[in-house]
Protein backbone atom coordinates (compact mmCIF):
# COMPACT_ATOMS: atom_id res chain seq x y z
CA UNK A 1 0.00 0.00 0.00
CA UNK A 2 1.66 3.38 -0.86
CA UNK A 3 0.26 7.23 -0.80
CA UNK A 4 2.94 9.13 -1.09
CA UNK A 5 2.37 11.46 -3.85
CA UNK A 6 -0.62 13.69 -3.57
CA UNK A 7 -3.71 13.04 -6.04
CA UNK A 8 -6.27 15.15 -7.15
CA UNK A 9 -9.81 15.01 -8.32
CA UNK A 10 -8.52 14.87 -11.94
CA UNK A 11 -6.29 11.96 -11.47
CA UNK A 12 -9.42 9.99 -11.20
CA UNK A 13 -11.35 10.72 -14.38
CA UNK A 14 -10.86 8.22 -17.41
CA UNK A 15 -10.82 10.20 -20.93
CA UNK A 16 -13.81 8.00 -21.47
CA UNK A 17 -16.67 10.19 -22.67
CA UNK A 18 -19.85 9.68 -19.82
CA UNK A 19 -22.92 8.53 -22.25
CA UNK A 20 -25.38 9.56 -19.34
CA UNK A 21 -28.41 11.60 -20.86
CA UNK A 22 -27.31 15.38 -20.17
CA UNK A 23 -28.22 16.37 -16.67
CA UNK A 24 -28.38 13.29 -15.40
CA UNK A 25 -27.92 12.95 -11.62
CA UNK A 26 -25.04 10.21 -11.54
CA UNK A 27 -22.65 12.92 -13.30
CA UNK A 28 -22.81 14.62 -10.11
CA UNK A 29 -21.85 11.00 -8.04
CA UNK A 30 -18.62 10.74 -10.70
CA UNK A 31 -17.53 13.84 -9.32
CA UNK A 32 -18.11 13.18 -5.51
CA UNK A 33 -16.06 10.33 -5.70
CA UNK A 34 -13.20 11.99 -7.58
CA UNK A 35 -12.91 14.32 -4.90
CA UNK A 36 -13.47 11.54 -1.69
CA UNK A 37 -10.75 9.35 -3.68
CA UNK A 38 -8.74 12.54 -4.13
CA UNK A 39 -8.83 12.92 -0.14
CA UNK A 40 -8.28 9.50 0.16
CA UNK A 41 -5.17 9.68 -1.78
CA UNK A 42 -4.48 6.02 -2.64
CA UNK A 43 -3.14 5.78 -6.47
CA UNK A 44 -5.58 4.84 -8.89
CA UNK A 45 -4.04 1.43 -9.88
CA UNK A 46 -5.04 0.27 -5.45
CA UNK A 47 -8.51 0.85 -6.49
CA UNK A 48 -10.95 -1.44 -7.73
CA UNK A 49 -13.89 -0.36 -8.75
CA UNK A 50 -17.06 -3.24 -9.44
CA UNK A 51 -20.82 -2.49 -10.65
CA UNK A 52 -23.82 -4.00 -11.83
CA UNK A 53 -25.58 -3.46 -15.25
CA UNK A 54 -27.84 -0.15 -15.69
CA UNK A 55 -26.94 3.55 -16.58
CA UNK A 56 -25.60 4.13 -12.60
CA UNK A 57 -23.58 0.71 -13.31
CA UNK A 58 -21.25 2.73 -16.05
CA UNK A 59 -19.27 4.92 -13.17
CA UNK A 60 -16.67 2.63 -13.15
CA UNK A 61 -15.38 3.15 -16.89
CA UNK A 62 -15.27 6.80 -15.55
CA UNK A 63 -12.72 6.16 -13.52
CA UNK A 64 -9.07 5.63 -13.60
CA UNK A 65 -9.54 2.66 -10.97
CA UNK A 66 -9.46 -0.79 -12.12
CA UNK A 67 -13.09 -1.09 -13.27
CA UNK A 68 -15.52 -4.42 -13.72
CA UNK A 69 -18.87 -3.35 -15.13
CA UNK A 70 -20.38 -6.56 -14.56
CA UNK A 71 -23.68 -8.71 -14.30
CA UNK A 72 -26.89 -7.31 -13.13
CA UNK A 73 -26.98 -7.63 -9.56
CA UNK A 74 -24.00 -8.98 -9.06
CA UNK A 75 -21.77 -6.75 -7.79
CA UNK A 76 -21.34 -7.28 -4.25
CA UNK A 77 -20.31 -10.79 -5.08
CA UNK A 78 -17.57 -9.91 -7.05
CA UNK A 79 -16.54 -7.34 -4.92
CA UNK A 80 -16.40 -9.51 -1.77
CA UNK A 81 -14.27 -12.18 -4.02
CA UNK A 82 -11.84 -9.40 -5.18
CA UNK A 83 -11.27 -7.75 -1.03
CA UNK A 84 -10.56 -11.67 -0.52
CA UNK A 85 -8.27 -12.29 -2.79
CA UNK A 86 -6.66 -8.88 -2.53
CA UNK A 87 -7.53 -6.94 0.95
CA UNK A 88 -4.84 -4.45 0.28
CA UNK A 89 -6.83 -3.18 -2.69
CA UNK A 90 -9.60 -0.19 -2.07
CA UNK A 91 -12.78 -1.45 -3.45
CA UNK A 92 -15.84 0.17 -4.07
CA UNK A 93 -18.84 -1.45 -5.46
CA UNK A 94 -22.22 0.82 -7.17
CA UNK A 95 -24.95 0.57 -9.12
CA UNK A 96 -28.70 1.20 -9.18
CA UNK A 97 -31.97 0.76 -6.79
CA UNK A 98 -32.65 -1.69 -8.60
CA UNK A 99 -28.88 -3.38 -9.45
CA UNK A 100 -28.90 -3.25 -5.72
CA UNK A 101 -32.29 -3.84 -4.06
CA UNK A 102 -34.55 -5.97 -6.82
CA UNK A 103 -31.63 -8.62 -8.52
CA UNK A 104 -29.03 -7.92 -5.98
CA UNK A 105 -31.00 -7.25 -2.90
CA UNK A 106 -30.38 -11.15 -1.43
CA UNK A 107 -26.54 -10.37 -1.51
CA UNK A 108 -26.56 -6.98 0.48
CA UNK A 109 -27.66 -8.75 3.66
CA UNK A 110 -24.66 -11.19 3.30
CA UNK A 111 -22.01 -8.53 2.87
CA UNK A 112 -23.18 -6.43 5.41
CA UNK A 113 -23.37 -9.80 8.42
CA UNK A 114 -20.07 -10.74 7.47
CA UNK A 115 -18.74 -7.18 7.27
CA UNK A 116 -16.61 -7.57 4.27
CA UNK A 117 -14.16 -4.00 3.85
CA UNK A 118 -15.74 -2.57 0.99
CA UNK A 119 -18.26 0.86 -0.05
CA UNK A 120 -21.13 0.38 -1.94
CA UNK A 121 -23.00 3.75 -3.00
CA UNK A 122 -26.23 2.70 -4.63
CA UNK A 123 -27.46 5.52 -6.90
CA UNK A 124 -31.22 6.17 -6.15
CA UNK A 125 -32.96 7.23 -8.76
CA UNK A 126 -36.39 5.16 -8.07
CA UNK A 127 -36.93 4.26 -11.68
CA UNK A 128 -34.97 1.09 -14.48
CA UNK A 129 -33.14 3.58 -16.28
CA UNK A 130 -31.46 2.02 -18.51
CA UNK A 131 -34.53 -0.12 -19.78
CA UNK A 132 -36.65 2.82 -20.24
CA UNK A 133 -37.82 3.63 -17.01
CA UNK A 134 -39.87 0.65 -15.18
CA UNK A 135 -40.98 0.52 -11.90
CA UNK A 136 -37.90 -0.16 -9.60
CA UNK A 137 -37.88 -1.57 -5.64
CA UNK A 138 -37.79 2.04 -4.69
CA UNK A 139 -40.38 3.74 -6.71
CA UNK A 140 -43.02 4.98 -4.36
CA UNK A 141 -46.63 3.94 -4.43
CA UNK A 142 -48.94 4.99 -6.98
CA UNK A 143 -45.93 5.67 -9.31
CA UNK A 144 -47.08 5.45 -12.94
CA UNK A 145 -44.65 4.00 -14.96
CA UNK A 146 -44.32 1.70 -18.41
CA UNK A 147 -45.10 -1.22 -16.07
CA UNK A 148 -47.65 0.68 -13.96
CA UNK A 149 -50.12 2.02 -15.68
CA UNK A 150 -52.91 2.68 -13.65
CA UNK A 151 -50.05 3.38 -10.69
CA UNK A 152 -47.94 1.28 -8.43
CA UNK A 153 -49.23 -1.00 -6.03
CA UNK A 154 -46.60 -2.06 -3.75
CA UNK A 155 -44.76 -0.10 -0.83
CA UNK A 156 -41.38 0.67 -2.06
CA UNK A 157 -38.30 -0.86 -0.24
CA UNK A 158 -36.74 2.12 2.16
CA UNK A 159 -33.01 1.54 1.20
CA UNK A 160 -31.90 2.55 4.43
CA UNK A 161 -34.01 0.77 6.99
CA UNK A 162 -33.09 -2.32 5.27
CA UNK A 163 -29.39 -2.02 5.40
CA UNK A 164 -29.78 -0.45 9.24
CA UNK A 165 -32.20 -3.60 10.04
CA UNK A 166 -29.35 -5.92 9.11
CA UNK A 167 -26.82 -4.62 11.22
CA UNK A 168 -24.36 -2.37 8.29
CA UNK A 169 -21.72 -0.34 10.56
CA UNK A 170 -21.62 2.59 8.45
CA UNK A 171 -25.29 4.05 6.90
CA UNK A 172 -25.30 7.59 4.93
CA UNK A 173 -27.54 9.82 2.58
CA UNK A 174 -26.55 12.30 -0.01
CA UNK A 175 -27.55 14.01 -2.99
CA UNK A 176 -26.35 16.17 -5.87
CA UNK A 177 -27.99 19.23 -4.09
CA UNK A 178 -25.06 19.07 -1.89
CA UNK A 179 -21.35 18.04 -3.47
CA UNK A 180 -19.02 18.72 -0.84
CA UNK A 181 -21.43 16.95 1.56
CA UNK A 182 -21.53 13.81 -1.01
CA UNK A 183 -18.22 13.61 -1.19
CA UNK A 184 -17.37 14.44 2.52
CA UNK A 185 -19.75 10.86 2.88
CA UNK A 186 -18.02 8.76 0.43
CA UNK A 187 -14.81 9.64 1.77
CA UNK A 188 -16.25 8.96 5.58
CA UNK A 189 -17.79 5.44 3.84
CA UNK A 190 -14.20 4.73 2.42
CA UNK A 191 -12.24 5.46 5.47
CA UNK A 192 -14.62 2.94 7.34
CA UNK A 193 -12.89 -0.32 8.38
CA UNK A 194 -16.21 -2.35 7.21
CA UNK A 195 -19.34 -3.21 5.13
CA UNK A 196 -20.20 1.15 4.75
CA UNK A 197 -23.68 2.04 2.48
CA UNK A 198 -24.24 5.24 0.53
CA UNK A 199 -27.55 5.70 -1.08
CA UNK A 200 -27.40 8.76 -3.43
CA UNK A 201 -30.35 10.21 -4.54
CA UNK A 202 -29.57 10.79 -8.29
CA UNK A 203 -32.28 12.15 -10.49
CA UNK A 204 -32.83 10.40 -13.61
CA UNK A 205 -34.23 13.82 -15.35
CA UNK A 206 -35.32 11.40 -18.52
CA UNK A 207 -38.07 9.14 -16.78
CA UNK A 208 -38.03 10.68 -13.32
CA UNK A 209 -40.79 12.90 -11.58
CA UNK A 210 -41.03 16.36 -11.08
CA UNK A 211 -40.45 16.44 -7.33
CA UNK A 212 -37.24 14.26 -7.53
CA UNK A 213 -35.48 16.73 -9.64
CA UNK A 214 -32.66 18.80 -7.79
CA UNK A 215 -35.49 21.47 -6.97
CA UNK A 216 -37.60 19.01 -5.81
CA UNK A 217 -35.02 17.40 -3.52
CA UNK A 218 -34.07 20.98 -2.36
CA UNK A 219 -36.95 21.19 -1.02
CA UNK A 220 -37.61 18.67 1.36
CA UNK A 221 -33.12 18.40 2.19
CA UNK A 222 -32.47 18.88 5.69
CA UNK A 223 -28.88 18.04 6.84
CA UNK A 224 -28.62 15.60 9.97
CA UNK A 225 -25.91 17.69 11.52
CA UNK A 226 -28.63 20.54 11.69
CA UNK A 227 -30.93 18.08 13.27
CA UNK A 228 -27.89 17.38 16.06
CA UNK A 229 -28.59 13.64 15.00
CA UNK A 230 -25.57 11.78 17.09
CA UNK A 231 -24.49 8.94 14.54
CA UNK A 232 -23.25 6.43 17.22
CA UNK A 233 -27.37 6.45 18.13
CA UNK A 234 -28.55 3.40 15.77
CA UNK A 235 -32.13 3.68 16.62
CA UNK A 236 -32.24 7.46 16.35
CA UNK A 237 -31.07 6.55 12.87
CA UNK A 238 -33.37 4.02 12.04
CA UNK A 239 -36.36 6.18 13.36
CA UNK A 240 -34.78 9.29 10.68
CA UNK A 241 -34.49 6.59 8.34
CA UNK A 242 -38.21 5.79 8.16
CA UNK A 243 -38.93 9.79 6.48
CA UNK A 244 -36.54 8.06 3.54
CA UNK A 245 -38.98 9.49 0.54
CA UNK A 246 -40.79 12.26 2.31
CA UNK A 247 -37.62 13.78 3.79
CA UNK A 248 -33.90 13.71 2.30
CA UNK A 249 -32.02 13.73 5.30
CA UNK A 250 -28.40 14.50 4.16
CA UNK A 251 -25.25 13.09 6.23
CA UNK A 252 -24.56 10.34 8.28
CA UNK A 253 -27.42 8.14 9.68
CA UNK A 254 -25.36 5.50 11.72
CA UNK A 255 -21.89 4.94 12.36
CA UNK A 256 -20.62 2.08 14.39
CA UNK A 257 -18.52 3.12 16.92
CA UNK A 258 -17.48 -0.14 17.60
CA UNK A 259 -16.82 -1.59 13.88
CA UNK A 260 -16.51 -5.36 13.79
CA UNK A 261 -13.61 -7.29 12.56
CA UNK A 262 -13.74 -7.24 9.12
CA UNK A 263 -14.10 -10.61 6.97
CA UNK A 264 -11.60 -10.17 5.26
CA UNK A 265 -9.09 -9.88 7.95
CA UNK A 266 -10.50 -12.56 9.66
CA UNK A 267 -9.89 -14.86 6.73
CA UNK A 268 -5.83 -13.45 6.82
CA UNK A 269 -6.12 -14.71 10.02
CA UNK A 270 -7.64 -18.12 9.68
CA UNK A 271 -5.03 -18.20 6.60
CA UNK A 272 -1.98 -17.51 8.88
CA UNK A 273 -3.20 -20.55 11.16
CA UNK A 274 -3.71 -22.73 8.89
CA UNK A 275 -1.22 -22.08 6.28
CA UNK A 276 1.35 -23.96 9.05
CA UNK A 277 0.17 -27.12 8.90
CA UNK A 278 -0.98 -26.98 4.90
CA UNK A 279 0.98 -28.76 2.08
CA UNK A 280 3.32 -26.72 0.10
CA UNK A 281 1.63 -25.70 -3.08
CA UNK A 282 3.65 -27.51 -5.09
CA UNK A 283 2.20 -30.81 -3.33
CA UNK A 284 -1.20 -29.91 -3.32
CA UNK A 285 -2.38 -32.17 -5.70
CA UNK A 286 -1.25 -35.40 -4.12
CA UNK A 287 -4.39 -34.44 -1.91
CA UNK A 288 -6.48 -35.72 -4.59
CA UNK A 289 -4.22 -38.84 -5.97
CA UNK A 290 -4.67 -42.06 -4.24
CA UNK A 291 -0.55 -43.11 -3.90
CA UNK B 1 -26.41 27.62 -3.67
CA UNK B 2 -24.98 26.38 -0.83
CA UNK B 3 -22.14 27.58 1.45
CA UNK B 4 -20.56 26.28 4.48
CA UNK B 5 -18.45 27.35 7.84
CA UNK B 6 -17.38 30.76 6.31
CA UNK B 7 -17.38 33.52 8.68
CA UNK B 8 -17.84 36.64 6.98
CA UNK B 9 -17.45 38.99 9.78
CA UNK B 10 -14.22 38.33 10.03
CA UNK B 11 -13.08 37.44 6.28
CA UNK B 12 -9.56 38.58 5.50
CA UNK B 13 -8.82 39.91 2.15
CA UNK B 14 -6.86 36.48 1.27
CA UNK B 15 -9.47 34.35 1.98
CA UNK B 16 -11.85 36.28 0.02
CA UNK B 17 -9.73 36.76 -2.57
CA UNK B 18 -9.27 32.84 -2.40
CA UNK B 19 -13.42 32.28 -1.91
CA UNK B 20 -14.01 34.25 -5.16
CA UNK B 21 -11.29 31.62 -7.01
CA UNK B 22 -13.21 28.99 -6.13
CA UNK B 23 -16.42 30.10 -7.00
CA UNK B 24 -15.54 30.72 -10.88
CA UNK B 25 -13.26 27.59 -10.72
CA UNK B 26 -16.33 25.19 -10.25
CA UNK B 27 -18.65 27.68 -12.37
CA UNK B 28 -15.53 26.72 -14.87
CA UNK B 29 -15.77 22.69 -14.14
CA UNK B 30 -19.23 22.69 -14.27
CA UNK B 31 -19.72 24.65 -17.97
CA UNK B 32 -16.99 22.28 -18.71
CA UNK B 33 -18.68 19.19 -18.09
CA UNK B 34 -22.43 20.99 -19.74
CA UNK B 35 -20.20 21.57 -23.28
CA UNK B 36 -18.92 17.63 -22.71
CA UNK B 37 -22.33 16.46 -22.32
CA UNK B 38 -23.17 18.45 -25.15
CA UNK B 39 -20.74 17.58 -27.77
CA UNK B 40 -21.25 13.89 -26.34
CA UNK B 41 -25.18 14.21 -27.37
CA UNK B 42 -24.74 15.82 -30.66
CA UNK B 43 -26.20 19.60 -29.56
CA UNK B 44 -23.39 21.94 -31.18
CA UNK B 45 -25.07 24.82 -30.24
CA UNK B 46 -25.31 24.57 -26.55
CA UNK B 47 -21.99 22.88 -26.54
CA UNK B 48 -20.47 26.32 -27.99
CA UNK B 49 -22.02 28.41 -25.51
CA UNK B 50 -21.32 26.44 -22.81
CA UNK B 51 -17.84 26.39 -23.91
CA UNK B 52 -17.74 30.43 -24.24
CA UNK B 53 -19.09 30.22 -20.51
CA UNK B 54 -16.09 28.26 -19.53
CA UNK B 55 -13.76 31.03 -21.17
CA UNK B 56 -15.43 34.08 -19.72
CA UNK B 57 -15.44 31.86 -16.01
CA UNK B 58 -11.70 30.98 -16.72
CA UNK B 59 -10.94 34.46 -17.87
CA UNK B 60 -12.48 36.16 -14.76
CA UNK B 61 -10.44 33.37 -12.81
CA UNK B 62 -7.23 34.31 -13.60
CA UNK B 63 -7.77 37.90 -13.16
CA UNK B 64 -8.65 37.38 -9.43
CA UNK B 65 -5.93 34.47 -9.61
CA UNK B 66 -3.17 37.39 -10.54
CA UNK B 67 -4.69 39.82 -7.82
CA UNK B 68 -4.14 37.32 -5.53
CA UNK B 69 -0.64 36.34 -6.40
CA UNK B 70 0.40 39.80 -6.18
CA UNK B 71 -1.02 40.83 -2.73
CA UNK B 72 0.11 37.38 -1.13
CA UNK B 73 2.36 35.70 -3.01
CA UNK B 74 2.21 31.86 -2.53
CA UNK B 75 0.40 32.13 1.20
CA UNK B 76 -1.19 28.65 1.23
CA UNK B 77 -5.01 28.93 0.99
CA UNK B 78 -6.89 28.46 4.00
CA UNK B 79 -10.57 28.42 2.71
CA UNK B 80 -11.54 24.74 1.37
CA UNK B 81 -13.40 24.26 -2.31
CA UNK B 82 -16.13 22.24 0.41
CA UNK B 83 -16.88 25.79 1.63
CA UNK B 84 -18.98 26.52 -1.05
CA UNK B 85 -21.20 24.78 -3.39
CA UNK B 86 -23.16 26.15 -6.65
CA UNK B 87 -22.65 29.61 -5.67
CA UNK B 88 -21.94 30.51 -10.00
CA UNK B 89 -22.30 27.03 -11.27
CA UNK B 90 -25.48 25.92 -12.43
CA UNK B 91 -27.56 23.34 -10.86
CA UNK B 92 -26.48 19.77 -11.92
CA UNK B 93 -29.77 19.17 -14.02
CA UNK B 94 -29.99 22.68 -16.02
CA UNK B 95 -28.21 20.35 -19.17
CA UNK B 96 -30.71 18.83 -20.97
CA UNK B 97 -30.48 16.53 -23.80
CA UNK B 98 -30.99 18.48 -27.35
CA UNK B 99 -31.75 22.05 -25.12
CA UNK B 100 -31.32 24.82 -27.45
CA UNK B 101 -28.60 27.46 -27.26
CA UNK B 102 -31.29 29.78 -25.77
CA UNK B 103 -32.54 27.05 -23.35
CA UNK B 104 -28.70 26.80 -22.34
CA UNK B 105 -28.11 30.69 -22.00
CA UNK B 106 -31.31 31.10 -20.28
CA UNK B 107 -29.57 28.03 -17.69
CA UNK B 108 -26.37 30.65 -17.56
CA UNK B 109 -28.37 33.88 -16.89
CA UNK B 110 -30.34 32.16 -13.93
CA UNK B 111 -26.61 31.14 -12.34
CA UNK B 112 -25.25 34.70 -13.08
CA UNK B 113 -28.59 36.34 -10.78
CA UNK B 114 -27.85 33.41 -8.13
CA UNK B 115 -23.95 34.77 -7.98
CA UNK B 116 -25.24 38.15 -7.84
CA UNK B 117 -27.97 37.40 -5.03
CA UNK B 118 -24.87 35.49 -3.05
CA UNK B 119 -22.56 38.75 -3.10
CA UNK B 120 -25.44 40.78 -1.80
CA UNK B 121 -26.48 39.08 1.20
CA UNK B 122 -23.23 38.08 2.16
CA UNK B 123 -22.27 42.35 2.08
CA UNK B 124 -24.00 43.10 5.60
CA UNK B 125 -22.25 40.42 7.61
CA UNK B 126 -18.80 41.65 6.20
CA UNK B 127 -16.62 44.11 8.28
CA UNK B 128 -13.24 44.89 6.51
CA UNK B 129 -13.24 47.39 3.84
CA UNK B 130 -11.09 45.82 1.54
CA UNK B 131 -13.41 42.83 1.77
CA UNK B 132 -16.31 45.03 1.32
CA UNK B 133 -14.71 46.57 -1.54
CA UNK B 134 -14.08 42.92 -2.96
CA UNK B 135 -17.51 41.74 -2.48
CA UNK B 136 -19.10 44.96 -3.93
CA UNK B 137 -16.73 44.73 -7.23
CA UNK B 138 -17.81 40.83 -7.68
CA UNK B 139 -21.58 41.70 -7.15
CA UNK B 140 -21.35 44.47 -9.66
CA UNK B 141 -19.55 41.78 -12.25
CA UNK B 142 -21.75 39.36 -12.12
CA UNK B 143 -24.76 42.25 -12.98
CA UNK B 144 -21.94 42.44 -16.03
CA UNK B 145 -22.11 39.03 -16.69
CA UNK B 146 -25.90 38.87 -17.22
CA UNK B 147 -25.08 41.87 -19.41
CA UNK B 148 -22.88 39.49 -21.19
CA UNK B 149 -25.08 36.47 -21.56
CA UNK B 150 -28.25 38.99 -22.59
CA UNK B 151 -26.04 40.29 -25.48
CA UNK B 152 -25.78 36.45 -26.74
CA UNK B 153 -29.41 35.89 -26.03
CA UNK B 154 -30.27 39.04 -28.51
CA UNK B 155 -27.98 37.86 -31.04
CA UNK B 156 -30.34 34.59 -31.88
CA UNK B 157 -32.80 34.67 -33.98
CA UNK B 158 -35.98 34.12 -33.23
CA UNK B 159 -36.72 30.22 -31.33
CA UNK B 160 -37.92 27.63 -33.89
CA UNK B 161 -40.30 26.39 -31.56
CA UNK B 162 -38.60 22.96 -31.39
CA UNK B 163 -39.28 21.05 -28.12
CA UNK B 164 -35.71 19.62 -27.35
CA UNK B 165 -37.41 17.21 -24.74
CA UNK B 166 -39.14 15.26 -27.52
CA UNK B 167 -36.08 14.40 -28.88
CA UNK B 168 -34.46 12.96 -26.09
CA UNK B 169 -31.67 10.96 -26.31
CA UNK B 170 -32.58 7.48 -24.43
CA UNK B 171 -29.84 5.41 -22.94
CA UNK B 172 -28.39 2.25 -24.94
CA UNK B 173 -29.39 -1.27 -24.16
CA UNK B 174 -27.47 -3.37 -22.50
C1 LIG C 1 -30.04 -10.69 -15.44
C2 LIG C 1 -30.57 -9.45 -16.07
N1 LIG C 1 -31.85 -9.13 -15.88
C3 LIG C 1 -32.35 -7.98 -16.39
C4 LIG C 1 -31.54 -7.15 -17.11
C5 LIG C 1 -32.11 -5.89 -17.72
N2 LIG C 1 -31.74 -4.72 -16.95
C6 LIG C 1 -30.64 -4.01 -17.26
S1 LIG C 1 -30.43 -2.70 -16.28
C7 LIG C 1 -31.86 -3.03 -15.43
C8 LIG C 1 -32.36 -2.15 -14.31
C9 LIG C 1 -31.65 -0.86 -14.21
O1 LIG C 1 -32.14 -0.13 -13.11
P1 LIG C 1 -31.18 0.37 -11.96
O2 LIG C 1 -30.39 -0.73 -11.41
O3 LIG C 1 -32.02 1.12 -10.98
O4 LIG C 1 -30.15 1.32 -12.70
P2 LIG C 1 -30.37 2.73 -13.42
O5 LIG C 1 -30.36 2.41 -14.88
O6 LIG C 1 -31.65 3.30 -12.96
O7 LIG C 1 -29.19 3.53 -13.01
C10 LIG C 1 -32.47 -4.17 -15.92
C11 LIG C 1 -33.72 -4.74 -15.41
C12 LIG C 1 -30.18 -7.51 -17.29
N3 LIG C 1 -29.31 -6.73 -17.92
N4 LIG C 1 -29.74 -8.66 -16.75
S1 LIG D 1 -32.11 7.33 -18.36
FE1 LIG D 1 -32.10 8.42 -16.42
S2 LIG D 1 -30.59 7.33 -15.15
FE2 LIG D 1 -30.22 6.75 -17.30
S3 LIG D 1 -28.65 8.19 -18.04
FE3 LIG D 1 -30.67 9.02 -18.56
S4 LIG D 1 -31.15 10.39 -16.87
FE4 LIG D 1 -29.53 9.04 -16.14
MG1 LIG E 1 -32.47 3.15 -10.98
Amino acid sequence: MSATCEFQAKDYKSDLKPIWCPGCGDFSVVQGIYRALAAIGRPPHEIAFVSGIGCSSRIPGYTTAYGFNSVHGRSLPIAQGIKLANPDLLVLAAGGDGDGFSIGGGHIAHLIRRNVDITYIVMDNQIYGLTKGQLSPTSQKGRVTCTSRFGSLEEPVNPLLYVLAYGAGFVAQASPTDLAGMAAVIEEAIRYPGFAFVNIQSPCVTYGEEAQQIRGLKAISESLVSLGHNPADRLAAMDLAQHYGEKMHLGVFYRNPEPAPTYDALVRERQALLSKDALPKENILDLFIKK
Amino acid sequence: MAIQGIDFANLSLMDALDLAILIEDEAQERYQDFAAQMEQHHTPEAAKFFTYMVENEAKHGRELLARRTQLFGDTPRQVKAAMIFDVEAPDFDEARAFMSAREAMAAALASEVKAHAFFESALPSIKDPDVRALFEELRIEEIEHQELVQLELAKLGKDNGVDGSAYEDEPAAQ
